[in-house]
């Protein structure tokens, strides 16, 4: 037996010039070793990575140290370079090759480009910035970003969260020269909060329950401190999510136009604003995905990130009061990468000089790579003039904020990091640009096809057990727990109508400063993807668009973000459904004119049991936001009079599939509906005539659980009963009673309107489907619906209501 | 040109409903001065006819709520705000800034703890205005509606009997018509002798217009039907003052 423990290949190969640093000699290794030195140094970089890295160093007859190592994994990560959207993809779709030159650049970018030459000065930025601006009125921008936080929430869902939103609000904090949080969105993907221990697979699972509701206070102690409404939310369960839950978190914000373009210039300072740097955080980005083992306590305890909210809220009334100064050359947020990425973004083609001696640590002795790659939260970094320095540092005092000179931007093109007077990185960022292109391979076959049309023999009961799906029921216990009304600016609460707490589509932000508002909303289906990808990525655009028009929002004035997370890229048919996906968010987006602003990918979300590996379904959620141009265009989803005529937009296919509906009923392999996206859009544009008309007393989108639950749901306001006959409903001929109450066929919306005014509605939808579907009553509180002489439906709102309202209250 | 009454909103870390608090204050008439605890002076409060400590989570509460923020204050400038409200000044507590105000001993004792249901709550709750003649509530009318969201605002004292006198001698200028909270007598604002101090924990300032509230239907008492209950608190506040500086 030996003594000494066998030396990592770390310390094999390196040389300490000094104990904070080291000197790695790779030139000669081969790339097994180099593999093995990523693994090792968790630089989740791969052989070919390496290798080219290699090649860089060869070039410039040196050898890398580990702070530049370091940098150069986080400038490469998937993270922050995109990778697999940037890919090369081979993809095959039922039979037929197609070759991807990269999805992003494919399918969002140029779809969005297209669209922003078509739409001058609507779109100010779009996917360089920490968020895109679209204009709100000449004078202000409003922007919308979101992000995924699903490794950190799965495995301490209350820190993990928590610091997703506290993430999501600093990037908003550093898009342009610091735009204001406005409002923030939460979707989440869960196991059902039913689920027994006996399912669960493997052994340090946490419940779907306590992963809920871990998460669910994460994002509230971290919004409400901050003061920021959350506004807009959705929750969907899946077995497929009990081991890697996904937690989407994002942040609107509004910026004075003229102070989005931000530029780093020669001799500027750089600063660094709010909380210490610690060891918490290190490689945050790749801990999930190494195993346990005995350094398992060191690693998680750098892996786990501390929120704190009222550190980041005095950062914030810094930043913001120092741009209202006009104080602010540059500024980003410190998000993956710490101060590496923070820094090397702002210096990445000025160059200048980072001091890590002047960084303010939480506890001595970092070496130079943990600090300078450090994710610790709470953080900003701006770059200023230096003669701004004494009025920063008044602002910083008066709102009990640290700030740190670390260094100076100099117009050489390197980024220069020292610590202990050596010089411990020295890089030319732009000769950084290219990592290189992986190649990866994608299939995707047709899985849907005609089924029988179950027997619908008792729709009533069928439509009370849709009522306790968690797919339908309220959110209110959680709506409760977030404060959607701290700014006093929230119009149309997620909660609303006559009874306060009916669930609406959209929810709409008035902007202090403008006549103008902002609609938020969100939509993820990921029910659809699991047999048809290309038809839930078409859908998901549909519906995030229908809600915004529906509460009001000018059709011509939108734009969305795309968050796709899935399981392992390099199986081939996971890719292919999310190859499959992006081609119909693409498609929609496009015939829409609803740009892509900013997107965000989350890979690796899948999870080793006995059994293997379970991955994710390929979700994608759209979040998009749009303009509404007049106060008196906001339009909720609650029926507001007992004397008032329904009608219906939009045709009804005779596809079931992706529907919850189909899932309760176990009907596998349905047909999904397809968008019919120009019809569709039309049909939004006449819709926005309506409503600019005053036509509109209430609208409410066709989503899950299909017409009857839109029915009932518009009628939780309590307002009146319906009386409703789908005799002249707009439908396929095939379509089963079934499809009309519970199909969930895209871009149909439930209006109410006033029956004077019925005529000039339907005037309007000439040539486009559209019916009158009944009346409001006050002679009962009963939803009825009819097909000619047979009673389909008829249901007491009360009774349904109780339904939907403690679906998951028992549960939260 | 006529002088319009200044209010002074201080901010603590944490603070977070300055803002829309400043714009209502403004909407009614005052000048309004945000002024971070950092920079707390005596000096700083004359010339002043209002003090607001409005909602947010002060030094995060994450010890009794509002309890670092007192001991702040009182660090900071002692006990000027007894003076100044002895002085004629009002001071107005919304939300943090009510338990702000119980921690410095300003209104009748009293702890505001975690609601009985343990969760923050955000929500509209319906109010009986107990006070109509306190300057704060003169414009509101019986009943009226206001938001609230906090997970601390639970008021409990000492026994059921102090409560009780609350209610019946007139400390309590507000309560919450239905069970909200779990608060004793159902209390939701508190004011002083003086008359010239309030705290509450419903949000006025998010209810400054019509279109604030939930229901689109919903239509105003107020003379002018496009501003909502918490326009008409802050005007009787605004007139309250404006009134009773005219008399000196």
């Amino acid at each position: 037996m030996s003594d000494s423990p066998t030396l990592s290949i770390l310390d094999q190969i390196a040389e300490a010039p000094a104990d904070h640093y080291r000197v790695l000699k790779i030139s000669d290794l081969d790339g097994d070793r180099l593999l093995e030195l990523s693994k090792f140094m968790k630089l989740s970089l791969s052989r070919e990575d390496m290798l080219a890295i290699q090649e860089i160093y060869r070039g410039w007859e040196r050898e890398p140290t580990d702070v530049e190592l370091e940098v150069i994994a986080q400038t490469w990560s998937e993270h922050c370079k995109h990778r697999i959207f940037g890919a090369t993809i081979t993809h095959e779709i039922d039979g037929a090759t197609e070759t991807v030159d990269s999805l992003f650049k494919t399918y969002i970018r140029d779809v969005s480009q297209r669209i922003f030459d078509k739409k001058p000065g609507f779109v100010l930025s779009a996917f360089h910035d920490n968020a895109g601006f679209i204009t709100l009125d000449d004078n202000l921008a409003v922007c919308l970003k979101a992000e995924t936080h699903n490794h950190p929430s799965a495995i301490e869902p209350y820190a993990g969260a928590n610091t997703g939103l506290g993430g999501v609000i600093r990037d908003i904090l550093g898009a342009g020269k610091g735009a204001k949080p406005i409002g923030s969105l939460d979707v989440f993907c869960f196991g059902a909060p039913d689920t027994s221990m006996d399912q669960i697979k493997a052994t340090d699972v946490i419940h779907p329950l306590g992963v809920m509701r871990g998460v669910v206070r994460g994002v509230r102690d971290y919004g409400n401190r901050m003061g920021i409404p959350t506004i807009s939310g959705a929750i969907q369960f899946d077995d497929s999510y009990i081991y890697n839950p996904l937690v989407f978190c994002g942040t609107a914000g509004v910026i004075p136009i003229k102070d989005i373009n931000k530029k780093v210039e020669a001799g500027m300072k750089v600063i660094s604003v709010g909380g210490r740097t610690g060891r918490d955080g290190l490689h945050g980005a790749t801990f999930s995905s190494a195993a346990l083992d005995t350094e398992s306590h060191e690693s998680d305890q750098q892996a786990v990130q501390i929120g704190n909210p009222i550190e980041e809220k005095k950062a914030a009334d810094f930043v913001l009061a120092a741009r209202d100064k006009g104080l602010i050359g540059f500024i980003t947020d410190c998000g993956a990468g710490g101060y590496s990425s923070a820094a090397g973004e702002m210096l990445e083609t000025c160059g200048g000089v980072i001091d890590l001696d002047q960084v303010k640590l939480k506890e001595p002795g970092l070496v130079s790579w943990e600090v300078f790659i450090s994710e610790s939260q709470e953080r900003m970094v701006l770059a200023v003039n230096e003669s701004a320095l004494p009025e920063l540092r008044k602002l910083a005092d008066l709102y009990e904020t640290e700030l740190t000179e670390l260094g100076t931007a100099d117009g050489s093109g390197i980024l220069k990091v020292t610590h202990h007077g050596n010089t411990v990185c020295q890089l030319d960022c732009s000769k950084l640009h290219d990592a290189p292109v992986r190649k990866l391979k994608a299939r995707w076959e047709k899985k849907t096809g005609p089924v029988d049309a179950p027997i619908l023999t008792k729709p009533g009961e069928a439509l009370k057990d849709l009522f306790t799906d968690f797919a339908i029921v309220s959110r209110e216990p959680i709506i409760r727990e977030y404060d959607h009304e701290v700014q006093g600016n929230t119009v149309l609460k997620p909660l609303a109508g006559a009874s306060g707490d009916a669930p609406q589509d959209a929810s709409v932000l008035r902007i202090s400063g403008s006549k103008r508002l902002m609609s938020m909303s969100v939509a993820i289906l990921p029910e659809w993807g699991k047999t048809d990808p290309y038809a839930m990525g078409a859908a998901c655009v549909d519906e995030c668009v229908r809600q915004l028009v529906a509460s009001g929002a000018d059709p011509d004035r939108l734009a969305i973000l795309d968050n796709f997370c899935m399981g392992n890229p390099d199986a081939e048919e996971e890719l292919g459904a999310l190859v499959e996906t992006v081609k119909g968010i693409a498609a929609a987006a496009e015939a829409y004119g609803a740009p892509f602003v900013s997107g965000k990918d989350s890979f690796y979300n899948y999870f080793e049991t006995e059994d293997g590996p379970v991955s994710i379904p390929v979700t994608i959620l759209i979040s998009g936001m749009g303009i509404i141009e007049d106060a008196g265009h906001v339009t909720g989803a609650s029926l507001r009079r007992s004397d008032s005529l329904l009608a219906i937009i939009g045709h009804t296919q005779s596809a079931l599939g992706g529907s919850v509906f189909a899932r309760r009923h176990e009907i596998a392999n349905a047909e999904v509906p397809a968008t019919s996206l120009d019809e569709a859009f039309k049909c939004y544009r006449q819709y926005y005539e309506a409503v600019k008309e005053g036509l509109i007393l209430s609208a409410h989108d066709v989503s899950e659980g299909g017409l009857a639950v839109t029915l009932a749901e518009a009628a939780f306001s309590g307002k009146a009963g319906l009386e409703i006959d789908l005799c002249s409903l707009p439908m396929d001929d095939d379509a089963s009673k079934a499809a009309m109450l519970f199909g969930e066929s895209p871009s149909r919306l439930v209006i109410e309107v006033a029956p004077e005014n019925l005529q000039k509605v339907a005037t309007l939808f000439e040539g486009l489907p559209f019916a009158a579907l009944g009346r409001a009553t006050s002679s009962h509180t009963n939803l009825v619906v009819e097909w000619g002489k047979e009673t389909l439906i008829n249901e007491s709102l009360t009774d349904l209501k109780s339904l939907w309202k403690n679906g998951l209250a028992q549960y939260y | 040109m006529e002088e319009r009454p200044c209010a002074v909103l201080l901010k603590f870390p944490g603070t977070n409903c300055d803002a829309e608090t400043a714009r209502a204050l403004e909407e009614v008439g005052f000048v309004t001065e945000t002024l971070p605890v950092s920079a707390l002076k005596p000096e700083k409060l004359v010339g002043v006819s209002l003090i607001v400590l409005s909602g947010g989570f002060s030094y995060g509460d994450y010890v009794m709520s509002g309890r670092i923020a007192s001991l702040v204050t009182e660090q900071k400038i002692g006990k000027t705000l007894g003076d100044f409200r002895d002085n004629g000044g009002f001071i107005l507590g919304i939300c943090n800034g009510f338990q702000i105000l119980t921690q410095l001993d300003l209104l009748p004792s009293g702890s505001l703890v975690e609601n009985a249901s343990g969760r923050f709550q955000c929500q509209w709750v319906t109010l009986k205005n107990l006070a109509p003649t306190s300057p704060f509530l003169t414009h509101l009318p019986a009943e009226f509606e206001f938001p609230i969201a906090h997970a601390e605002g639970r008021l409990v004292t000492k026994d059921a009997a102090e409560a009780a006198g609350y209610l019946s001698g007139g400390a309590a200028a507000l309560t919450y018509r239905d069970e909200v909270n779990g608060s004793f007598e159902r209390i939701a604002g508190l004011q002083d002798e003086s008359g010239r101090v309030l705290g509450l924990m419903p949000h006025p300032e998010r209810f400054l217009h019509r279109q604030d509230h939930y229901d689109p239907d919903w239509k105003s008492t107020g003379e002018d039907e496009t501003r909502g209950s918490g326009y008409y608190f802050f005007k009787s506040l605004y007139e309250a003052i404006k009134n009773g500086e005219a008399g000196q």
